[in-house]
């Protein structure tokens, strides 16, 4: 039964100082907030994240000073808090170098990956600057001399996911908005998920076109309820922004940090390591 | 926190913030889809309001993917799960840059931290883009929907010469703009440059030139925004009661 569940530490441990990581979710829902703590805790650096929108997990990683390049559409705390701030000083002090993109060409590199091409055209980007600061090549397309912009393939190493359920192979559901978490599945060369419950087989037989991710393409399974937090999964809980505000507080110096990670610690080990299939 | 919101924001914030929704949402025309993204209190606001006034039959796309939702409240974030409650259908971003790029999105919403006199926004740097003095949020799908949306509306909560120059320091954005909206005034493009279309009630335009940093040229043509009426602050306090507009002004 145990399949593919391992510990938030043991996952957290595939990860490679250097590699190119897809964090699912978007903005400040489901998000894995979890995963980011453990990757900060274990003091990974040189990290390239990509996300069309980010928020406390590229901001959580940048001021841990975990993230050398950033491949995002946004990073910021919405309406809510307004400018990402460890992520705005790590790209103005130069130690993070923040690759501009469009959400739309976030998402034109993943399909590229997903798609088996080494790059694809997208649409727009006309009268931007983004294309000549971002190094977004056109061509002529073959057949009707239309000038289009391409995207180079963007293929991390894992994409990792926040899923709602998903059972120990590592057959995952997500429930509300899934933004661009299966295309970043299809792209990333494996997957790590974690999970809010852990859910029996036919939990997944029962309604197999709600899988999002198939077993085949997951490495890990993390049992991580609440694992979002402080942002939102539905249909369990909201985002916390009293706990986002407190996070913010805290990012500014690297003892408050690990007072936020160590704040976070025992609820981010809630999981089942050992899950069987009635622990939800 | 609603409360607070309500209750700490100044008369002349909350005087700016129904003025721009209801503004906003005059532009939405019936039967059209309308799409707002990440970080848009505003537009969100303007639109479930447009829904229960003059364009009853706008189709509501946004970053969740739920089309046409009937949030239990609005919420602080723009792409939060309430904006799936009650939807008809699921519709994903990815699908919605498609819908744009097939020229059939009808109006975007867009905000930018710089608007400059030819209509173009930056969201990604203030400065210089190799070192910049503001590295700002980045323009999320702007620079894909402002130049293959049918119209796009831009949107700032802060009129002054720094945020509308002559031209941004990066261009994050560039396309069909029918409008700007701010705290001051409405501008439309006519002819590839950012004119003044209407200036809000009680601001001169000597105010509203020394509060631009472009040359606004003759205002005489420039009449006076229609203030919302009695109809119009009923709906969008039915829209949004909590105020969760005011958030961005905060």
């Amino acid at each position: 039964m145990a399949g593919k569940i391992m510990s938030l530490t043991e996952a957290a441990a595939l990860v490679q100082d250097g590699d190119l990581l897809a964090l699912g979710g978007n903005a400040l829902t489901r998000i894995p907030a979890a995963f980011v703590r453990e990757l900060a805790r274990r003091r990974r650096e040189g990290l390239r994240l990509v996300k069309t929108a980010g928020a406390y997990d590229v901001d959580l990683l940048c001021a841990a000073g975990a993230v050398a390049q950033t491949q995002t559409g946004y990073v910021g705390f919405e309406n809510l808090f307004g400018l990402a701030p460890s992520y705005r000083r790590g790209v103005e002090e130069g130690s993070v170098r923040a690759v501009e993109h469009a959400c739309s060409t976030v998402i034109a590199g993943l399909r590229a990956s997903a798609y088996g091409l080494p790059s694809q055209p997208v649409a727009g980007l006309d009268g931007s600057d983004v294309a000549a600061h971002t190094g977004f090549r056109q061509v002529k397309d073959p057949y009707t001399g239309e000038s289009v912009y391409m995207v180079p393939g963007i293929r991390p190493r894992f994409a990792i996911l926040h899923v709602t359920y998903a059972d120990a192979e590592g057959n995952a559901r997500i429930e509300g908005g899934a933004f661009e978490d299966v295309l970043m599945s299809r792209a990333a060369e494996s997957v790590i998920l974690t999970a809010e419950r852990i859910e029996e087989t036919a939990f997944f037989v029962e309604k197999p076109d709600r899988t999002a991710v198939p077993a085949f393409m997951v490495q890990a399974v993390v049992h991580a309820p609440g694992g979002a937090r402080p942002g939102g999964c539905h249909p369990f809980y909201d985002i916390d922004e009293d706990a986002v505000g407190a996070y913010l507080d805290s990012a500014s110096g690297a003892e408050s940090l690990r007072a936020h990670l160590d704040s976070w610690e025992e609820r981010d080990y809630a999981g089942s390591a050992a899950v069987s299939g009635d622990v939800v | 926190m609603s409360t607070a919101l309500r209750e700490g924001a100044s008369e002349e914030v909350r005087a700016a913030a129904d003025r721009m929704a209801v503004f906003l949402s005059r532009f939405i025309r019936d039967g059209e889809l309308v799409f707002h993204g990440v970080a848009s209190a505003l537009p969100m606001a303007a639109m479930v309001m447009a829904r229960n006034t003059h364009a009853p039959n706008l189709t509501y796309l946004n970053i969740p993917g739920g089309v046409d939702p009937r949030p239990s409240f609005l919420p602080g974030s723009t792409v939060a799960r309430q904006l799936m409650e009650g939807a008809l259908s699921y519709f994903t971003l990815t699908e919605i840059f498609d819908l744009s790029a097939r020229g059939k999105l009808g109006l975007a919403f867009l905000g930018g931290a710089q608007i400059d006199a030819q209509g173009d926004m930056n969201l990604s740097f203030i400065g210089d883009p190799a070192a910049p003095n503001v590295r700002l949020p980045g323009g999320a799908g702007s620079a894909h929907i402002l130049p293959t949306a049918r119209r796009t509306v831009l949107w700032r909560t802060v009129h002054d010469a720094k945020s509308f120059p002559e031209r941004c320091d990066f261009v994050t954005a560039s396309g069909n703009v029918d409008a700007v909206v701010t705290p001051l005034c409405i501008f439309e493009k006519v002819d590839g440059r950012l004119r003044v279309k209407t200036i809000h009630e009680g601001v001169t335009p000597d105010a509203l030139r020394a509060a631009t940093g472009f040359d606004l040229g003759d205002l005489e043509r420039a009449s006076t925004t229609p203030e919302p009426t009695d109809a119009e602050r009923a709906a969008l306090t039915a829209a949004d009661p909590e105020g969760v507009r005011l958030r961005e002004f905060i």
